[in-house]
């Protein structure tokens, strides 16, 4: 870490890049990581006066390697492509055409912050929904922001950042009442706390001499008996999991920034590792409004883009973590002038309701059925809860079902734990599918299908009637799908 | 009625393949039950071995009924059509499907031959488009049928031929 940093080339199209000498530190505890086991077994093994010389003989070594490493690892755009070369021993060669490029997004852990560095994952399409990835693990912050603005300007010629261009407008800042409140309602950051108590538990069962054991039989020896007690101790749970919550929220959402940058909208976000995630406005195929019946009475939503190539990982396409419903249809106004987020849906026939009921009920009934069998009288009784529990659900997942197309956007909305309300760009459909089951087909409903093509997944309006489904799709595409929409089956529904 | 019936048929052959393939199936859930049944039997474990076989029996004896009975409604319900703008099949006969592709979204246009299929003379022609998922099959055509299809598919979606 004693030498300077290589200053980005002035000629952009051949010049050849390398990374700063913090990649070193990355490349090592990515090396480390992967050889960890190893180096325990000789460290912890190893018997006599030679250790210390042969260790430092490997660390030396390794180090070298490293650099090595660090020094053949190089980068640079030529004609329209990126080409990255690599290896100590085995040189390879990588060649990604810029309009293969998905995605560039900017990632700063707190090392690289403090020494204004970005970590830059160039995620491109590979050939069906996979997608390839490539990481400059430490690069300056404007060379990353360099790096972005050509690698996503694909077809236009590689230019400097535009000076002229207006300045960014602010679309959403998460404050940090916002983000308690989300952490709060959200399922997500309330359940974490718990994935990370198991494993917790899971590490203390193999601990040696049984302590993870004596440590909760001694927990739960001195655990209150008298109903005082038990109550404090569950409130005191509670307590905990909310605090927890609140804080994981404020941890990876805080300061969430939404900026307009023209042709794209740049997410940045955390607190400890900063997060930069550009959406190229080209490739969003529509919106996602979502919320959970916790938010739900406090008027919260969350906004995320359906876009190509960023559905990859959890929370890339998140523009909005946690925004109240006013400012979030606002939001989707402003990204989106077509989508109308407050337009009444045309209702689903009521055979969907049944079918709700259906789907939701089989299970838990069954299953009250087999623990009465067995006289499991506890089980049944909570099974009995689950069953009531499950009624008001499938109650509102009807409720929830809905679909309208203006001409422009198609809004679909359905699902009551997870509500999602999607404005589709009726545009960007790759292919159209309906799907009807034999339980659907003697209730006379279907579901529609429509998928968007390059990783952004797809959307369902689910149990329309089939009049409903012929003319959604008529009116979606008239002149591809209307031959295939029988005017005389669709207005009289002769049965077959 | 959703949507009315694509115009074209495949091959009638491809039932005697399907059939084959089902058949195929039906062995080898024989051929597993024997396998399975027959050690405790040997050592004297009469029940379980007449459970194994029963349960394994009717496994093989449904698949040997479907390989009579399905081809034939599969045939009968799979159908495709080449519009001016799209490709729309249909399928499925419990679960049915139908599917459109625009031509605009096809990325590419393959034809395959399996083993199979060339014992029988047949090619399928499969369909993907930029979505995973979005693409789409027209197994067991003549290849004479394949090779225009091929053809229109890939003029009306601007592919160039002969990859």
């Amino acid at each position: 870490m004693i030498e300077p940093t290589p200053e980005p080339a002035p000629s952009p199209e051949t010049a050849r890049g390398r990374m700063h000498p913090l990649a070193i530190l990355v490349f090592a505890r990515k090396r480390i990581g992967q050889s960890i086991i190893p180096i325990a077994v000789v460290v912890l093994t190893w018997r006599g006066g030679l250790a210390v010389p042969v260790l430092l003989l490997f660390a030396t070594a390794g180090l070298a390697l490293l650099v090595a490493e660090w020094r053949r690892f190089t980068y640079r755009i030529e004609n329209g492509r990126l080409v990255v070369e690599r290896g100590v021993f085995r040189h390879t060669t990588r060649v990604v055409p810029l309009d293969r490029i998905r995605g560039v997004d900017l990632q700063a852990p707190w090392l690289h912050r403090a020494l204004g560095l970005v970590q830059v994952e160039v995620e491109a399409a590979a050939g069906g929904a996979s997608a390839a990835e490539l990481t400059l693990a430490a690069v300056t912050a404007a060379e990353g922001e360099r790096l972005r603005h050509v690698l996503l300007s694909q077809r236009r010629e590689a230019s400097e950042p535009d000076l002229d261009a207006p300045p960014a407008r602010v679309l959403y800042r998460a404050t940090p009442r916002l983000l308690v409140a989300g952490g709060l309602t959200s399922g997500r950051h309330i359940l974490a706390p718990l994935a990370v108590l198991a494993v917790v538990l899971n590490f203390a069962d193999d601990l040696p001499g049984a302590i993870g054991e004596r440590i909760l039989g001694s927990a739960a020896d001195r655990a209150p008996t008298d109903v005082l007690g038990i109550a404090v101790l569950v409130a005191a749970v509670v307590l905990v999991a909310l605090v927890l919550a609140a804080a994981g929220s404020l941890v990876t959402d805080w300061d969430f920034e939404l900026r307009d940058e023209g042709d794209r909208v740049l997410a940045q976000r955390g607190l400890l590792t900063r997060r930069s995630v550009a959406i190229d406005r080209a490739r969003v195929r529509g919106l996602d409004l979502l919320d959970s019946p916790l938010r739900r009475p406090f008027g919260l939503v969350g906004v995320r883009a359906i876009a190509g190539g960023i559905q990859g990982r959890s929370g890339r396409a998140t523009l909005a973590p946690v925004i109240s419903r006013g400012d979030a249809h606002m939001l989707v106004r402003t990204l989106d002038p077509f989508a109308d987020p407050e337009a009444p849906l045309e209702p689903h026939p009521r055979a969907a309701r049944t079918r709700r009921f259906v789907r939701a009920l089989s299970l838990p009934v069954a299953l009250v059925a087999v623990a009465l069998a067995l006289q499991w009288w506890w089980a049944t009784a909570a099974l009995l809860v689950l069953v009531a529990a499950a009624v008001p659900l499938a109650r509102d997942r009807y409720l929830q079902l809905g679909h309208l197309f203006d001409g422009r956007r198609l809004t679909v909305r359905s699902g009551s734990l997870q509500r999602r309300q999607a404005s589709l760009d009726s545009g960007a459909v790759v292919s159209y599918l309906v799907r009807q089951s034999p339980m659907q087909a003697r209730v006379g409903l279907c579901s529609v299908v429509l998928r968007l093509g390059q990783g952004a997944g797809s959307r369902r309006v689910l149990d329309c009637s089939e009049e409903q489904a012929s003319s959604l799709l008529a009116s979606l595409d008239p002149a591809l799908l209307g031959p295939f929409v029988s005017p005389t089956a669709a207005t009289t529904g002769t049965p077959h | 009625m959703i949507l009315r019936d694509p115009a074209l048929q495949l091959d009638p052959r491809v039932q005697r393949l399907w059939a084959l393939e089902w058949g195929f199936g039906a062995l080898v859930c024989a051929a597993v039950t024997a396998a399975v049944a027959v050690p405790p039997a040997l050592t004297d474990e009469g029940t379980a071995a007449l459970v194994i076989a029963t349960v394994g029996g009717a496994v093989a004896l449904s698949v040997a009924i479907l390989a009579v009975v399905q081809p034939r409604l599969q045939y009968r319900r799979f159908r495709y059509e080449i519009t001016d703008l799209g490709l729309y099949v249909a399928r499925g006969r419990l679960f049915r499907h139908w599917q459109v592709v625009p031509h605009a979204r096809v990325q590419t246009v393959d034809t395959k031959r399996g083993p199979l299929e060339r014992a029988f003379g047949l090619v399928s022609v499969a369909v993907s488009t930029a979505s995973a998922s979005g693409g789409t099959d027209i197994p067991g055509l003549d290849p004479r049928v394949a090779d225009s299809l091929v053809e229109e598919l890939a003029r009306r979606a601007g592919i160039d031929e002969g990859t």
